[in-house]
């Protein structure tokens, strides 16, 4: 449902088509990198609701487990049943992922694909370095955007808000200042090179957990490789505090209007 | 006969040595700024042309010392007359105004597309960019007391560096 107000809110905004640049205008977000992008926010979404039982699920039975004072107590039929149920669950965690990362892996290369393609023609080939640097500083007179600027440091929400976030902002710039435009379209290649790289290397993992945790369930054990393997995932999806922002927004500018004849 | 020639050559000798350009480029540059410069200009425009780097870190030095929003139209404008009189280019006096007062870095310039001209040596030029945000430091922040515009200089260069990154990454290999 929220999705689909989003979509209708964007939409709106797309069609009323608001001209305030005061950059150059760019095309680094056509509609199909802003479907790419919308699609990939729904299928983190998906992936997220299901997987969140789950987790809560795993972290209750951890808790249970650790509460019973089951750590180093193998031989215990009651820790050894809690143990079982923590692998079953663990395993329906992997389950989950195996089915959906292949979605969202497509979902992540089509965005990063696109992205590449608009980066690439837009700023590498048409542009100079010094053009660049307009395109950067958009003949701003103004403070610049503190929502834009604390991109980088993105971590700490839901991978689907995130891209929510992004959807957001280039949504409401479409015709607006490029500048920050530019730096959102950079952030989120970025973001979606790693993310791909994380899939992939996750995808190859999960048969490997799988396997080790099938041959666990005969003894009820809980690995120290399965609490990372969560909180890994945990982090991942539902976000985890402590990366700063790349920068913080620059302070007022203070009006001082001499231009050289000599300035680029 | 012998000793009227040793006396010529020595009179000769003498008048080379007071004359050296050494000594006559060789002044010291005290405030304030505006006299400092009307005394380098004088120098550069009479024989000390070589001597313009010299002078310009001492103007600078001066420059630190007595802060002022007008400090940065001194600089243009000393910068601007020299260049007149070719003493130096104007792409050199270009180059040294942006360098230290202007908030777009002349580190990342040229007429070629990004793709070609920044990519292959990308981390070298954003090396040279946080060289040059220390003049800048210096020029906006210090001589000028701009801080917004130092600010903006350094956002620039940290955004710099995030665009310059995805883009030459996007530049590299096929566009898929």
């Amino acid at each position: 449902m929220k999705i689909y107000l989003l979509c209708i809110t964007v939409g709106l905004l797309l069609t009323m088509n608001i001209h305030a640049s005061e950059g150059p205008v760019m095309h680094l977000f056509p509609t199909t990198v802003l479907e790419d992008i919308r699609e990939t926010g729904k299928v983190a979404e998906e992936m997220e609701n299901n997987l969140q039982d789950i987790i809560s699920r795993l972290d209750l039975q951890q808790e249970l487990y650790h509460g019973s004072r089951c750590a180093g107590a193998d031989e215990d039929p009651g820790c050894q049943r809690i143990a079982r149920q923590i692998g079953a669950t663990y395993l329906e965690m992997l389950t989950v992922m195996t089915e959906r990362l292949p979605q969202m892996e497509q979902a992540v290369d089509n965005t990063r694909a696109g992205l590449k393609k608009r980066l690439r023609s837009e700023l590498g080939e048409k542009t100079t370095p010094g053009g660049l640097q307009d395109v950067l500083l958009g003949r701003q007179t103004g403070p610049a955007d503190e929502a834009t600027l604390a991109l980088r440091g993105r971590s700490g929400i839901r991978l689907s808000d995130r891209f929510k976030q992004y959807y957001g902002l280039v949504a409401s710039r479409q015709g607006g200042a490029s500048s920050s435009l530019a730096v959102i379209a950079s952030d989120i290649y970025l973001d979606m090179e790693q993310a791909s790289y994380l899939i992939a290397a996750t995808r190859e993992e999960i048969s490997r957990a799988t396997l080790m945790e099938q041959l666990n369930q005969s003894f009820g054990l809980i690995t120290p490789e399965m609490a990372q393997v969560v909180e890994g995932v945990k982090s991942i999806l539902f976000g985890e505090q402590g990366d700063a922002p790349i920068a913080s927004a620059p302070p007022e500018n203070t009006g001082l209007t001499y231009v050289s004849p000599l300035e680029y | 006969m012998r000793k009227f020639y040793g006396l010529v050559l020595i009179t000769v000798l003498a008048g080379c040595a007071s004359t050296t350009p050494t000594a006559q480029c060789d002044v010291t540059i005290r405030a304030p700024l505006e006299g400092a410069m009307l005394m380098v200009e004088d120098r550069l425009t009479n024989g000390c042309a070589y001597s313009f780097d010299a002078y310009m870190a001492q103007l600078i030095e001066v420059a630190r010392d007595n802060p002022a929003a007008g400090n940065k139209r001194a600089f243009s404008e000393l910068l601007v007359r020299i260049s007149d009189q070719a003493v130096i280019s104007k792409r050199q006096a270009s180059e040294f105004y942006n360098r230290y007062f202007n908030i777009k870095f002349a580190s990342l310039s040229g007429d070629y597309n990004t793709c070609s001209q920044v990519c292959p040596v990308r981390s070298k030029v954003i090396s040279q960019m946080r060289d040059e945000l220390r003049d800048k430091e210096v020029g906006l922040l210090e001589i000028t007391g701009d801080q917004g515009s130092y600010y903006r200089a350094d956002h620039l260069l940290q955004e710099s560096e995030l665009v310059l990154e995805a883009t030459c990454r996007a530049c590299d290999g096929d566009a898929g």
